[in-house]
């Protein structure tokens, strides 16, 4: 019955006959091949190695570079880094003699966890959309206080203080917004006399309840499921794949480092970075991924950043002047002091500053995040063509 | 509720009647634009004194709504004055050396006052803001308050200035609060509730294209009930008082608030109504991991919500943001597209979820109404989202034509990887057992009508392999094709379009089915049942073909041509496999020596024929030819070749077999004995030949 291979060809990578790759093989033909199955050719062998230095170097230059860890431009370089580490180990994964079908296991394994990654992407690329509302609110500050308004009257200093408490409500993970929120609501009630009754309902106002993801979806699960039984290769699986299970161990593990690190920086639904991360030593790039892993926790332990929705550093900075202005413009009564003013125009600079960092940064970070998320499915689709096209 | 609230006029002009005569005066003096500033001076400390001497006298109580109204309208009047004065100042560029005019402090206190007392009734739900009448003078007193506050401000190193300045800023700032929570709350109204409830559109589960039974009319789902009629998602009295609103938060500088609020309920509602299309947010890896069957009607449920939200969403929020936002296009414009942006990358990763499913023959249709309901919908989003826009901040927002096209070109991709499997398939199917009888083998029935399907989708596919086909490094065959494939084409020489990529896939997959069953035919030892076969293969398929316009006109009429010879010749070599053989029997040569018909030949021969007949009976019986109009073919042409033969082979030499015994032994059947059995062969019914045997 045909029915039986029609399904043959939808059926998963590793219970298909031929392997992955195979086709590259056929074309490279070489009669050779069957007696060199196990033999790491000196080119290939330089290959490999040029990969596993260029994934240390780039950790390394992440580790260390100028970008301050955890801020937008960083999450970037993160993100330039797996786009380059990807295409690289595309190039090895096509480009190589095909070993025999442990790798299929391996590749199709690497592609699975890849796909986990995409969901990753899409919550993630919510988060920046978030970011961008929050900003909005920054911008109403800005308006308000800002160095173009010669005078700062009751009115807008009270404006920037309503945007501020929206924005302090919005910041709090939704999850735990509820409790936090009426004692919050009571020092941003909009105004102390008749309206403070509607004030309850106030937190809907601007809560976009949008997720790309389906509500049951936890970025933490995610994450576990991405990291799940990734495990360094053997000795023997290392020679029985020609020396290919040492850069896809290498990709699952780029990969599982840096979604975890965007869930860590943006804010994501059920976000959670218990992960299980341990890296051999006797790897290249081990020592640069391993500090960076341990310095994000870290952040996220530190005592005013447990409960952040995210630890991006922009997200942190915000947190800080927005709650140094609020208690400024708390303390503040028309007409303002002149230092007052001036403590209060400061506060918006910094705040300005953060707010143009954001305008600079996001849009750039979310076409990053879109190029991830594409090029994880591309790669992915030219495995499966390679699978299916022969048969 | 109406009876102790103050009763403002409509218009202000309605109110002239109640009004003396000097600001009658000044009304006029006002709309003409021309006040002369020195007789106004007179006027305004005039004006003041008039509403200090009121407020002495009568001081309006919240209870006296007709004293509250009355005095409203004219307070109004005097700050509209005193706003006059500033500007003109302003306009004339003199108020950077002159000393501003004095402040009516109490004309603006009582103003403020008596907002702030309107607007907190209104909060406390002492009185609903919602009567039309009321409404205008609201809203004309906020503008009113935001203007005085703007004006105040320039002045504001006076310190009474300055004090203004931070009354009417706090005042204009509670106003604005309020209009927020109204705007929220009227941007959540029940209607939009109420309308995704009831347009519930969870489609039909569609039966799935399946291999064991064979849909003849796959009934394609081209007339969606797409009611591109949607209601507006709010009354128009609703629409009318947002746009009263966001015009006098956009007016005060409070942009940013009403369109943010604007943007956020609106995409809400959006996300809300998505689970009364039957649309359900699925990760990837859920689209992924879902049993097929699950994932189909999933399938068509997210095109009817993709088609509806483009075609009738799209265009009824449109219309709702202009509504809102009249006189402001580049307001309305911009929330539009943020609105569609965002409705669209959440709808569009279904789709992209499914372009990445593992790729499998019995996706393919699903995957071109995927591919079809987003082309289709392309001009509309044309339409709705015309190019050169300007683009502000907000450029990052994801273009919906991009999305969308994007997301189609992976779809396309991925159904033609499914069509090109297909070859893949046909040659992986290499069974040795034949089907008994002679039968249609499953594979042809099975590529036949997955061909026949799939060509309903011809002008899909055609334009799907045309742009998508690309980079397919499908096989080595892709040059054959198209060398088949130019058989096909002398029927596109009309079109003027000489090369089509999925004819020539197609022809490849006929060729590819016609060896493949011409290597199955091999499996049948005898000559006749392997051409019995090759005849119900072809004939099925040439069947299939004639009645599918489509694939007929992709095949061309150079491949039935070739198809029908073939099969006439398949005719031909079953009737001399099995037939000349019998015929052989009732030649005369051999027959006669020297004059006389020598007997024992005869006798035979007339056994000889009778043992063919039976056992050609016997086999051919079982033999399948299900297509009834071959098989009254078949039997017509061999009773047509055969019976006349042997009748006249018996009116020859039945005259020389001794009547009786012999004649009984030697002739056993009659020319109707022998037409009846030759009516029972290719009956695929083995046992008949026992029972149906003579009367």
């Amino acid at each position: 019955m045909p029915t039986a291979d029609f399904q043959g060809s939808s059926a998963p990578f590793a219970s298909t006959g031929r392997s992955f790759l195979s086709l590259r093989r056929d074309h490279a033909a070489d009669p050779m091949d069957a007696h060199h199955r196990h033999h790491i050719d000196a080119g290939e062998q330089r290959e490999l190695d040029a990969f596993q230095h260029q994934v240390a170097d780039l950790f390394h230059d992440l580790a260390g570079g100028g970008d301050e860890i955890l801020s937008i431009s960083w999450v970037r370089r993160l993100l330039d880094t797996f786009l380059v580490c990807q295409e690289e180990f595309r190039v090895i994964l096509f480009g190589h003699r095909r070993p025999p079908a442990l790798m299929d296991r391996l590749v199709s394994d690497f592609f699975e966890r890849a796909v986990k990654a995409l969901d990753v992407c899409n919550a993630v690329r919510d988060g920046v959309d978030q970011l961008r509302q929050w900003r909005k609110h920054l911008e109403i500050v800005i308006v308000a206080l800002g160095p173009h308004n010669r005078e700062l009257g009751e009115g807008q200093l009270r404006r920037a203080k309503k945007a501020l408490g929206d924005l302090v409500i919005l910041m709090l993970d939704e999850k735990d917004s509820g409790s936090v929120l009426s004692q919050r609501n009571r020092s941003f009630g909009r105004h102390s006399g008749s309206s403070s009754s509607s004030s309850g309902g106030r937190r809907s106002h601007f809560r976009s309840l949008s997720w790309s993801v389906s509500r049951s979806w936890s970025a933490s699960r995610q994450l576990q499921a991405i990291g799940n039984n990734i495990a360094a290769p053997r000795g023997h699986e290392v020679v029985e794949t020609a020396g290919l299970a040492v850069p896809v161990f290498t990709m699952n593990l780029v990969l599982l480092f840096v979604m975890w690190a965007l869930v860590a920086a943006i804010p994501c639904q059920d976000r959670g970075l218990q992960i299980h991360f341990s890296v051999p030593r006797s790897y290249l790039w081990a020592a640069s991924i391993t500090s960076l892993h341990e310095r994000i926790v870290e952040e996220s332990k530190k005592k005013d950043r447990k409960n952040s929705i995210g630890l991006l550093k922009e997200i942190h900075q915000i947190e800080k002047c927005v709650h140094h202005l609020i208690d400024l413009i708390d303390t503040v009564q028309v007409p303002m002091a002149e230092e007052k003013e001036v403590e209060v125009r400061q506060g918006v600079q910094e705040l300005a500053q953060v707010c143009e960092a954001m305008k600079e940064g996001l849009d750039p970070l979310e076409r990053l995040v879109r190029e991830v998320f594409l090029r994880i499915v591309r790669s992915r689709t030219e495995g499966l063509d390679c699978l299916n096209g022969v048969e | 509720m109406e009876g102790n609230q103050p009763r403002f006029p409509h218009k202000s002009s309605s109110f002239t009647a109640s009004r003396d005569e000097k600001h009658h005066e000044i009304d006029r003096n006002l709309s003409l634009g021309s006040l002369k500033l020195e007789q106004y001076g007179k006027r305004e400390t005039h004006g003041v004194d008039t509403i200090e001497e009121e407020e002495t006298e009568e001081k309006p109580i919240a209870g006296n709504a007709e004293e509250t109204q009355a005095s409203f309208f004219i307070i109004s009047e005097d700050i509209d004055l005193f706003l006059t004065v500033l500007l003109s100042l302003e306009e004339d560029g003199r108020y950077e050396n002159r000393e501003p005019p004095d402040i009516p402090e109490p004309t603006v206190e009582r103003f403020v006052t008596l907002l702030e007392k309107e607007i907190g009734r209104y909060e406390s739900g002492e009185a609903k803001w919602c009567s039309d009448n009321d409404e205008f003078p609201l809203l004309d007193a906020i503008g009113r308050v935001s203007k005085l506050t703007a004006a105040v401000t320039r002045f504001s190193s006076d310190t009474k200035y300055n004090q203004a300045m931070n009354r009417a800023g706090g005042v204009l700032h509670h106003a604005m609060c309020f209009l927020e929570d109204e705007f929220h709350s009227l941007l959540q109204d029940p209607r939009a509730k109420q309308d995704a409830g009831n347009s519930s559109l969870k489609a039909k589960r569609q039966p799935s294209f399946s291999l064991n039974h064979e849909p003849d009319r796959r009934v394609r789902p081209s007339s969606e009930s797409t009611s591109a009629e949607s209601r507006p998602p709010y009354p128009p009295e609703t629409v009318e008082r947002l746009h009263g609103i966001a015009d006098a938060m956009i007016s005060a500088g409070y942009d940013i608030e009403c369109c943010q609020l604007f943007a956020i309920a609106r995409h809400n509602a959006f996300e809300a109504g998505l689970p009364s299309l039957g649309f359900d947010k699925v990760s990837i890896e859920d689209v992924l991991k879902m049993a097929w069957e699950s994932l189909e009607s999933e399938i068509a449920t997210w095109i009817k919500a993709f088609r509806h939200t483009i075609t009738a969403s799209f265009a009824a929020e449109r219309d709702l943001c202009e509504a809102v936002f009249a006189g402001r296009p580049n307001v309305s414009d911009r929330l539009f597209r943020r609105f569609a942006s965002d409705a669209t990358v959440q709808l569009i990763t279904f789709a992209e979820a499914v372009a990445m499913t593992k790729r499998a023959a019995e996706k393919l249709f699903k995957v071109l109404d995927i591919y079809e309901a987003l082309s289709d919908v392309m001009p509309a989003v044309d339409a709705l989202l015309p190019e050169g826009a300007e683009q502000d901040e907000s450029s990052i927002i994801a273009d919906p034509k991009e999305e969308i096209a994007s997301v189609r070109c992976r779809l396309g991709e991925a159904a033609v990887g499914i069509f090109c499997d297909l070859e893949s398939s046909i040659k992986a199917d290499s069974s040795k057992t034949p089907v008994p009888g002679g039968a249609v083998h499953p594979l042809t029935r099975y590529v036949t009508n997955y061909l026949k399907y799939a060509c309903e989708y011809k002008n899909t596919l055609e334009q799907v392999f045309k742009e998508h086909k690309h980079s397919e490094k499908t096989s080595s065959n892709a040059e054959d094709g198209e060398a088949a494939g130019g058989g096909g084409n002398d029927r596109n020489g009309s079109n003027g379009e000489g090369h089509n990529p999925f004819a020539a896939q197609l022809m490849e997959a006929m060729n590819l089915l016609h060896s493949n069953l011409e290597s199955k035919s091999r499996l049948y030892k005898d000559q006749a049942l392997c051409n019995i076969f090759l005849m119900n293969n072809g004939r099925y398929i040439a069947k299939k073909v004639k009645g599918s316009p489509e694939i007929h006109q992709l095949l061309g009429q150079t491949w039935y041509r070739k198809q029908s010879s073939e099969l006439r010749q398949y005719h031909k070599n079953y009737q001399r496999e099995t037939w000349s053989r019998v015929l052989a029997c009732l030649r005369d040569d051999g027959l006669q020596a020297k004059g006389s018909v020598a007997k024992p030949v005869l006798k035979e021969r007339f056994k000889s024929f009778n043992a063919m007949i039976e056992e050609t009976h016997k086999a051919q019986s079982s033999w399948v030819v299900s297509d009834e109009q071959l098989q009254s073919e078949l039997r017509v042409s061999v009773s047509a070749v055969v019976v006349p033969a042997y009748r006249s082979f018996l009116g020859r030499f039945s005259q020389y077999l001794d009547p009786g015994r012999q004649t009984e032994k030697y002739i056993k059947f009659g020319p109707d004995d022998l037409e009846n059995l030759i009516d029972e062969l290719f009956d695929g019914n083995p046992s008949s030949t026992g029972s149906k045997r003579r009367p």
